[in-house]
């Protein structure tokens, strides 16, 4: 292991001391990393105002890229030139630089209008070409959302796959103390614009985003039992869907977000149940005396994977959903459980057990082969980015929940520390325009 | 089956068998001074009359003999005085995944309601919720936790 990575020190990254600190934020520390990133060069972009310097679009374009040990920028004090347009840059200057690209840009900010508008530009130095020229504009108070949406195009640029910096992490944080809440909150992937979603004296779980990132559906026991609760997150609006006795929990969003799959126990066994939101009604997908749960959808939502007991011990199985065919999916090991599927839908990731402790895996559906990803051991929940690259996941470290991740290839950890709290249950949101 | 679980059912089936006591059942609190004022089928805290607790191996929902028999004793109480009521909460200890300990949890919980039931307890006084991992009593992360954690609590109301 240690021949092909090496462990990276945290860079030091700026902690807004505002009122947002007094929630736990999570941030990116890199424990293992690639021994040889991609060197790039980010240039502080020019402003064409008298503005002060507040929007550090540049650093925090730096923070995004080299957050999962892919990119190393090179720091600008080092840097020989300071172009902001095409005619200033001399390949030559980042060759000696070993940069391999290199981002400019320039933005104003017109106070009138309370908006800012930046251009930019990414070179490939080795080529000495031009890879992209790109025009965004937005509100001024939106600026570093602005900053991830070209750290998402460089990203996409280079690497050929899109970025997730413009994506959120929703988690649940448990109470340290007896007296104090549940929370379900929502962060950036930075850990910037944390915000809280829902506070309850009773547990919560199980968030899951609406295909188009504007909801979260997730379980509550705020009236005693489980409840499924939908709710929007630009108007804090939230209502439950029809619950039945028993359990009412682990909700999935389809893919087009019409549909909710959930597991509901009424018949006297938890099995998976179709919530039609356009409908209000459930319909009942498996039925069998033993645990039936964890649904997830296909991307084209034709299949539904889940977690069952049936044969008897936890295993991953499919449902074809229209003719409501069943295949079980592994048979290495005796607890294998809350499967997802990877973008393309030939891997899956899922927990695995393997002498008593629980790792993240990813077994290629297909061939069955299956990969342990993790050396934590009561690791929970993994979560896909969007570009299915990278897994996040709750685990313990020190008797504490965190939050940790791992790059698909293996090759890069992290952890996302949290000030406050534990924190378990991360979801990654889709990917937005 | 892991080398503890087998351990755990080999423990149970010589105690039941020689009839020496591991406790399943540790905790018992009364709360008799309180009156109930609420009415049927509603459940608060505050009108709990007794509570008891019952544990179980790792991921097993089977009950010990003296969870069987504590089950018994509470089904007889019960058709006693008809106006208690039950509520059974379901626990997990934290190993595996969350969801299924939810499901886990209320296979427990229906274990016990089952014996009430086939004891002549009718179902309608009988309330389950599960609440699988989420509520441990124990935080660490040991097996003297985890074993506290893998529990019925049966709250009489």
């Amino acid at each position: 292991m240690n021949k092909f990575s090496v462990r990276l020190k945290i860079l030091s990254i700026f902690l807004l001391l505002t009122s947002e600190a007094i929630f736990s934020q999570l941030k990116i520390e890199i424990t293992e990393g690639i021994r040889e990133p991609i060197r790039i060069a980010i240039v502080p972009f020019s402003q064409n105002s008298s503005s002060t310097q507040k929007f550090k679009l540049h650093s925090i374009i730096t923070k995004d890229l080299e957050s999962f040990g892919e990119f190393e920028a090179i720091k600008s004090e080092d840097m020989l030139s300071y172009p902001s347009n095409q005619e200033e840059v001399f390949y030559r200057d980042w060759r000696l630089l070993k940069v391999n690209y290199l981002l400019i840009g320039s933005f104003e900010e017109s106070e009138k209008d309370n908006e800012i508008k930046v251009s930019y530009n990414i070179f490939d130095i080795s080529r000495e070409k031009r890879l992209y020229t790109g025009l965004i504009s937005s509100q001024s108070n939106s600026w570093r959302k602005l900053a991830h949406r070209i750290s998402d195009r460089f990203y996409q640029k280079i690497n050929g796959i899109p970025g997730i910096f413009t994506t959120r992490i929703a988690y649940i944080e448990e109470p340290k103390l007896q007296e104090e809440k549940y929370h379900l909150k929502v962060s950036d992937i930075d850990g910037e614009n944390n915000s809280l979603v829902f506070s309850s004296s009773q547990p919560l779980m199980s968030p899951d985003w609406s295909p188009d990132s504007k909801k979260l559906a997730y379980v509550s026991f705020e009236n005693g039992f489980s409840q499924i609760f939908i709710q929007e997150l630009a108007s804090g609006k939230r209502q439950s869907i029809k619950s039945s006795g028993g359990i009412n929990s682990s909700p999935s969003w389809s893919p087009n977000g019409r549909y909710i799959a959930a597991v509901l126990s009424k018949s006297g066994n938890p099995d998976i149940y179709i919530y039609d939101l356009n409908k209000n009604s459930w319909r009942q997908v498996t039925d069998h005396f033993g645990i039936d749960t964890e649904p997830t959808w296909s991307s084209n939502g034709k299949k539904i994977l889940f977690t069952s007991n049936r044969s008897g011990s936890p295993q991953i199985y499919e449902l074809t959903i229209s003719n409501g065919r069943i295949k079980r999916k592994t048979f290495e090991g005796s607890y294998n459980a809350r499967g997802r599927y990877l973008p393309g839908g030939r891997h899956i990731a899922l927990i695995h057990r393997r002498k008593g402790l629980f790792h993240v895996a990813i077994q290629n559906i297909r061939n069955g082969n299956l990969k342990i990803l993790t050396d934590t051991f009561l690791d929970e929940s993994p979560t896909i980015s969007p570009n299915g690259n990278i897994i996040i996941y709750a685990t313990k470290k020190n008797q504490r929940g965190i939050l940790a991740g791992i790059t698909v290839n293996n090759i890069t950890k992290f952890i996302l520390p949290s000030i406050m709290g534990e924190v378990r249950e991360p979801a990654w949101s889709p990917l937005v325009n | 089956m892991n080398g503890l679980a087998v351990f755990f059912a080999l423990g149970i089936a010589l105690c039941s068998v020689s009839g020496c006591s591991v406790g399943p059942i540790l905790e018992k609190t009364s709360n008799e001074s309180q009156v109930s004022s609420v009415s049927a089928g509603s459940y608060k805290e505050s009108v709990i009359k007794s509570s008891s607790t019952v544990y179980f191996a790792y991921d097993k929902y089977n009950l010990g003999e003296e969870s069987l028999r504590e089950a018994r004793k509470i089904a007889a109480q019960m058709k006693k005085n008809t106006s208690l009521r039950i509520r059974i909460e379901g626990h997990c200890d934290e190993r595996g995944t969350r969801e299924y300990n939810l499901a886990l949890g209320e296979k427990r919980a229906n274990a016990i309601s089952e014996i009430l039931i086939l004891n002549g307890v009718s179902s309608r006084r009988v309330n389950v919720v599960s609440y699988g991992e989420e509520r441990p009593v124990s935080p660490g992360s040991n097996e003297t936790s985890w074993s506290k954690n893998r529990r019925a609590v049966l709250k009489i109301y």
